[in-house]
């Protein structure tokens, strides 16, 4: 439990808040590439952009450079407003950021001043045949979205399928592989061992969180995922993918997710992924069809017999349903955290230290603010691993040194 | 906590909240709001009615679309389970030697039934407000 004064502190993102002062020191996913139009009639390509409270234009000039602009806007227009070309007015004058566009997404920086390094992770490094991104909006506060990310209890339970399909009908699905080395699919390991054992590390990028999972015959089941500050996770989705998603503040009560999907073996078959995901949103604003107005198509009997939500087997729409339901903001002073939710305190510990830091002057001090070293940050490590051996690191590390090895470019860590 | 052992004479304290058939589909679990607050209404395996707090303790997930188990609702998010006195009974993701659910408990409402419809009263002897 917290105050409503703490709260209101580590949720709050508008240009004059502590909290997204803190998002501003940072490169955030502004817009997909995919989401970019053609030059019309010799006019400049322009996508309305709402983040972090701020009404903005995505700008890809003659000579191809991206830039974001503030836009006119009026103080009722929906949180992901989409204005039509015509209809898009700038602001003269107005506030413009710069944007770099990494493995398709366009990334902006609002923080002014020097904008810091891109650290060399997996999903910025892969060539762009192994990435694919997309995105979705959430109709909540980031930091609830964030924070579904870094609880690796939620999987047993929320995700839970009653009976498991058969995993080679999984591709570019969450949980759907074999757990690494059995044959056990992964939802069977959530399933059956739901109390994992926790532990969270500081890090130079944020925090690695491992959730071991002991099983019997004396396996454990290591599952490494990643917190980056500020607003996004790096977590496996199969065993050949990783996931690396941002939960990117639109306003205090609307987020994106961002997702840059990292293949470390064939080239990702983009088509089937984005088909897969188009099929669950609408354009433009990538709201998701299953959503609070129509109950995430909430189904009782499917509840009993399939699915732990009766909310259908896109786990993406279990997520979504948990963080709204919560509420615009979620009311952390009714909140009880267990020791499920050690990362979840570790991370607002961090976001109060960031604030403190720059309250006071020091920005240098936040996570991945100098350029050389965070240029040289590779990883993060993100896999599944079951082991017999008590030396379960070993074993996490061994299994992502296999990947790593066998990856047509260069993933070394 | 629902059916009280004395007949009770439905006076202005108790409020209506919900007609009987509201809750005879084949999952007896509907939002209502009362005194003020989202709560949940639902009728356990007992036949009992519970009238608790909307949102979980935990992290605040939406107990109505609660897993209808155990003579109770469980939350979907990481399987806590309540009774029908807002009471947890059990957090499945939570260490085995964990005791903490035994501190957990929602707001919950005295709730009887009348001539067709339910109602609740806010009893003043309220648990404390979680
Ligand atoms: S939010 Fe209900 S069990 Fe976690
Ligand atoms: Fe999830």
């Amino acid at each position: 439990m917290i105050s409503q004064q703490l709260n209101d502190l580590i949720t709050r993102i508008g240009p004059d808040t502590a909290a997204g002062a803190v998002h501003r020191k940072y490169w955030q996913p502004a817009a997909l590439t995919d989401e970019l139009p053609d030059a019309v009639a010799g006019e400049p390509p322009m996508l309305p952009v709402n983040l972090l409270g701020e009404r903005l234009v995505l700008i890809r000039d003659a000579a191809g450079a991206l830039s974001l602009a503030t836009r006119e806007a009026a103080a009722d227009e929906p949180p992901a407003h989409h204005p039509a070309r015509a209809d898009i007015k700038l602001v003269a004058g107005g506030p413009t950021y710069p944007v770099v566009e990494k493995n398709g997404i366009c990334f902006a920086y609002l923080g002014g001043g020097d904008a810091p390094a891109f650290p060399n992770f997996d999903c910025f490094r892969a060539p762009e045949s192994h990435v694919f991104a997309f995105k979705g909006l959430w109709q909540c506060n980031w930091l609830q979205a964030l924070e579904i990310g870094i609880d690796p209890g939620h999987a047993s339970f929320l995700h839970r399928f009653l009976q498991d399909e058969d995993p080679s009908d999984g591709y570019g699905k969450q949980f759907r592989d074999k757990a690494a080395n059995t044959d056990m699919p992964i939802t069977q390991v959530l399933r059956e061992y739901p109390r994992p054992e926790i532990k969270v590390e500081e890090t130079d990028f944020g925090l690695k969180i491992t959730a071991l999972r002991h099983m019997d015959g004396d396996l454990t089941h290591v599952r490494v995922t990643n917190q980056i500050f500020p607003s996004a996770i790096c977590i496996p989705m199969s065993r050949e993918m990783i996931i690396t998603q941002w939960h990117v503040p639109i306003d205090d009560e609307n987020c994106y997710w961002y997702t840059m999907f990292t293949s470390f073996q064939n080239p990702v078959d983009k088509a089937v992924m984005r088909a897969q995901r188009l099929k669950e949103h609408s354009l433009p604003t990538y709201a998701p069809l299953k959503n609070r107005a129509n109950n995430y198509h909430y189904d009782p009997a499917e509840q009993k017999s399939l699915t732990y939500t009766g909310m259908g087997l896109d786990i993406n729409v279990h997520d979504q349903w948990a963080v709204e339901g919560m509420g615009p903001i979620q009311d952390r002073t009714r909140e009880h955290l267990g020791r499920g939710d050690a990362a979840i305190i570790r991370y607002r510990r961090m976001l109060r230290k960031a604030i403190k830091e720059l309250e006071t002057g020091q920005a240098e001090r936040l996570p991945m603010q100098d350029r050389q070293a965070t240029s040289q940050l590779v990883g993060p490590l993100s896999n599944d691993a079951i082991t017999g051996s008590e030396d379960w690191l070993a074993a996490s590390l061994a299994a992502d040194q296999e990947r790593r090895s066998a990856a047509p470019w260069d993933a070394h860590i | 906590m629902t059916h009280s052992p004395q007949p009770v004479t439905i006076t202005s304290s108790w409020v209506r909240i919900a007609s009987v058939e509201a809750l005879q589909g084949e999952r007896p679990v509907i939002p209502v709001t009362a005194f003020g607050q989202a709560l949940v209404l639902f009728r356990d395996e007992e036949g009992e009615l519970g009238l608790i707090g909307r949102y979980c303790p935990h992290r605040g997930a939406d107990l109505c679309y609660g897993r209808h188990e155990n003579n109770g609702l469980r939350c979907p998010f990481h399987g806590w389970h309540f009774d029908r006195s807002g009471q947890c009974t059990e957090q499945p993701a939570e260490p085995e030697d964990s005791k903490m659910y035994k501190m957990i408990r929602l707001p919950s409402f005295t709730v009887v039934e009348r001539d067709g419809a339910i109602y609740a009263q806010d009893a003043g002897a309220l648990p404390a407000a979680t």
